[in-house]
């Protein structure tokens, strides 16, 4: 069976198959009552659950159940093999079915308040499997959610314009302190959760220190919703339920990271991921045509909430941001970056595609002498990847910034992506082009130039506690151990 | 007179199991390697083979297949500790170049392009690896391939083509070509019921010789488009297909397959510690359906599992051997 995960994840031993349980290492806690006297022994009963029934009493106890969740096999070094199987369940569209079902037949006040945010990614991959336009396939979708019970439906491309200038911040940061703190540069984007996961279970103390620390666009989302409606309705935020619409199943998994848990409320920052491709399975069972769906934009309300107004995934306010359908990263940083730093004002950006690899490219900004001043790099796939982090092993990486993304040809084309049944490879690259062509329909902004962004950024600038929890995250090493490996005395 | 398989020497070396011998391009020396986590490189001083170097602390694990440059200058070493070693004799002696990380777990093998322009690996991680040197002479990677749903046990170049051939866990073979800076698996080769531990090329490029743990050896032949026996193929692209299942010879796995490229026989190294040795009978078959007869077979070659077998390149008839019993073999074939 093919899997959804990107190249890179793959690899990581997602789904070994010689020695999976028995490298399951992650150790199970379990409240241990205070031992009983003398003798008891454990049965099991028909429904699969564990009894310890005291051999003198007769009277038997309900043994708590062992579970690992998609938590612990990510924080783990062994085997990730239940990942999928783990994931699929927690993370689908069936999930978000059976949470609006329960919310529907819940009394007012218990009822969760759903939350939608689509990125631009995957909402081109939906208009050109519907054959719409970007704006009203915004229009549609938001439709489309709001039927099925979401009381608001977002753009995750205004987070992202926070993310983009957070991101320029922390570069001009890194390249002043280059001299005085060693591992600053390059400095690696951080949005892409296939990469981040290999990076930490493969190359932890290398890569890491290079890593932004800015959130990618899903999670800045999730935040800012679980904040701002936990404040306006006075729920707490396990009570907001937030679905994310990506065009890549490994944001699943970035999902499910600890660092994006609230362990008081028991609740993430964002519930639920959903590919484009499962967006269309839905789709399909409603036998819903988005196209269908414009006729009804005057049937469903949209309920205003001024703080969160800006994001709203509206035809009329759609951002888009120049520099590819990866986010823009390298594209803004690279270009504040000239300004700030050197006085440069760069109008286009000549990218210079490595030799036999299209999905490896670099842009260098010289002075009058044709010294590097800047040099940055996008490095798409997991063949890019590997060559990235072979030269930093060997000290011969020169570049300062590198936007990196787990896929061939980045998100447009992620795994979570519409995938037509047997298309060849000239059809793959067909589809490809249709989707980049309706997700470059949008008009570019340039980051910050936008009011609602700005006032953002104000409210934020004094508040560095907030900005921290909004914008920033980190990333933790997975260490390997030997030990563990069976087949260790070979 | 019947064709005969005689031992010419038997060399003692390796402290525990040697897992791979090959050949130098010219025949001149052979190279092994084992569980003892060295490689040695063997030469012939007189009648004699003689122990030329010994290369050392290159692997943390067992080194588990080699593979030699066209030119002679380079061999590559795969070893369960994940990584591919570079060995360069440019120096004189065989020095270490250069190690290629990137598998996730055990390398399984690592051989040239007859080009010499690239370098590809296996692994179980499920991935092929296709490397090639960049202008400052460091290896990069030019693919991952991860197509195979088990084990990748062997790899093969074409005999003048880039075109990669990868045998697996998941009993099929596994074709790979490069296609617009992209290396991409262009055919899946179905037949055998269970692992494909051997994959090697005839001469001429147009077929191959597979080796599994179904006890049996296969012969596939490749159709170009609008071929003469009516085969269907789909686009550019060719069909591959099963010609000859050679069954019922070895009562154990077959571990390697190599198909000469002087005489075009083929050699089998089994897990029933026998050798066995296959010759097409052209006065029988066709190209549909070829016939190819055992003509020898050494029932006991080595003690036990034999790992490896192959043809020298340029002395016809001349064949090495190597297995579990710690001990390689060499061979000469008579009476022909």
């Amino acid at each position: 069976m093919a899997s959804h995960f990107s190249g890179a994840l793959q690899l990581t031993d997602l789904n070994d198959f010689i020695t999976p349980s028995q490298e399951c290492i992650k150790p199970v806690q379990i409240k241990k009552a205070p031992p009983s006297k003398g003798r008891s022994k454990i049965e099991i009963t028909e429904d699969g659950s564990y009894l310890s029934v005291d051999a003198n009493s007769g009277k038997s106890t309900k043994l708590q159940k062992a579970e690992i969740t998609l938590n612990d096999c990510l924080a783990c070094s062994g085997c990730i093999t239940s990942a999928e199987t783990v994931l699929v369940a927690m993370q689908s569209h069936e999930k978000f079915y059976e949470v609006l079902q329960e919310n529907n037949s819940t009394s007012a006040n218990q009822k969760k308040v759903i939350v939608v945010s689509v990125s631009p990614q995957a909402r081109a991959s939906i208009a050109v499997k519907q054959a719409i336009n970007a704006k009203n396939a915004a229009l549609a979708l938001s439709i489309f959610f709001k039927r099925l019970g979401a009381s608001f439906v977002l753009d995750t491309t205004f987070t992202r314009e926070l993310g983009l200038i957070k991101s320029a911040e922390e570069f001009m940061e890194r390249y002043k302190n280059k001299e005085k703190m060693p591992k600053t540069l390059p400095m690696l984007t951080s949005s892409c959760p296939g990469w981040i996961c290999y990076a930490e279970k493969t190359h932890g103390k290398l890569v890491i220190p290079h890593i932004s620390t800015v959130k990618s666009p899903q999670q800045i989302t999730g935040t800012l919703v679980k904040e701002l409606l936990s404040k306006h309705y006075g729920k707490t935020p396990s009570q907001i339920y937030h679905v994310a619409i990506m065009p890549c199943y490994d944001k699943k998994l970035e999902a499910s990271r600890q660092d994006f848990y609230n362990d008081v409320y028991a609740t993430g920052d964002v519930d639920l991921v959903l590919t484009a491709g499962e967006v269309q399975v839905m789709l399909e069972n409603e036998s819903t045509l988005l196209a269908h769906l414009l006729n009804e934009k005057d049937s469903v309300n949209f309920e205003v909430v001024q703080e969160l107004k800006p994001t709203y995934l509206s035809n009329e306010t759609l951002l888009n941001h120049s520099g590819g359908g990866s986010g823009g990263y390298l594209d803004y940083v690279y270009r504040s970056a000239a300004k700030e730093l050197f006085g440069v004002t760069v109008d286009k950006i000549i990218y210079k595609t490595m030799r036999n690899n299209k999905d490896f490219r670099e842009v260098i900004l010289k002075d009058e002498e044709g010294k590097s001043l800047l040099h940055f790099a996008a490095a798409y796939g997991f063949r890019s990847i590997q060559n990235l982090v072979q030269k930093m092993k060997r000290g011969k990486c020169p570049y300062h910034f590198v936007e990196v993304m787990a896929c061939p040809s980045g998100c447009l084309n992620g795994g979570g992506q519409i995938k037509e049944d047997d298309a060849d490879r000239e059809k793959q690259k067909h589809i490809l082009a249709m989707v980049e062509k309706v997700y470059n329909e949008i008009p570019t902004t340039a980051p910050g130039e936008n009011e609602d962004v700005k006032r953002e950024l104000d409210n934020l600038k004094d508040d560095s506690e907030r900005t921290e929890r909004l914008l920033q995250t980190q990333y933790h090493a997975v260490e390997t151990d030997e030990t563990l490996s069976l087949n260790v005395k070979w | 007179m019947t064709p005969t398989l005689e031992c010419i020497e038997t060399i003692q070396g390796h402290n525990d199991r040697v897992w791979d011998v090959k050949w130098s391009p010219n025949g001149m020396l052979l190279a092994s390697c084992g569980t003892d986590k060295t490689i040695r490189i063997w030469g012939k001083e007189g009648n004699k083979w003689v122990c030329k170097s010994i290369l050392q602390d290159g692997h943390q694990r067992t080194i588990r297949k080699l593979g030699w440059s066209p030119c002679g200058n380079m061999l590559a070493s795969a070893s369960f500790d994940a990584t591919v070693c570079v060995w360069d004799k440019r120096s004189g002696e065989f020095e270490s170049s250069a190690t290629l990380e990137g598998h996730e777990n055990e390398a399984k093998a690592a051989v040239w392009s007859q080009s010499g322009t690239y370098l590809a690996t296996c692994s179980r991680d499920k991935s092929v690896w296709i490397w090639s040197v960049d202008e400052d002479g460091d290896f990069e990677c030019a693919g991952v391939l991860s197509v195979h749903s088990q084990d990748v046990k062997d790899i093969s170049w074409h005999p003048f083509e880039d075109l990669l051939a990868s045998a697996s866990y998941d009993n099929t073979v596994k074709l790979f070509k490069e296609d617009d800076g992209d290396w991409i698996s262009f055919a899946t080769l179905t037949g055998h019921s269970s692992t494909v531990w051997s994959v090697a090329w005839s001469k001429d490029g147009s077929r191959l010789v597979t080796g599994s743990d179904d006890k049996t050896i296969k012969i596939w032949r490749r159709f170009d488009p609008g071929n003469m026996e009516g085969v269907h193929t789909s686009g550019e692209d060719p069909t591959w297909k099963c010609v000859c299942t050679l069954s019922g010879y070895h009562s154990r796995p077959i571990y390697a397959v190599s198909w000469c490229h002087n005489t075009e026989m083929i050699a089998a190294a089994s897990g029933d510690d026998s050798v066995s040795i296959f010759q097409e009978d052209l006065s029988a078959g066709d190209r549909a359906e070829p016939v190819f007869n055992l003509i020898c077979r050494v029932r006991h070659a080595h003690e036990q599992d034999v790992n490896a077998v192959t043809w020298n390149p340029s002395v016809a008839g001349l064949l090495a051997t190597c297995s579990d019993d710690g001990t390689i073999k060499i061979w000469k074939m008579t009476g022909e």
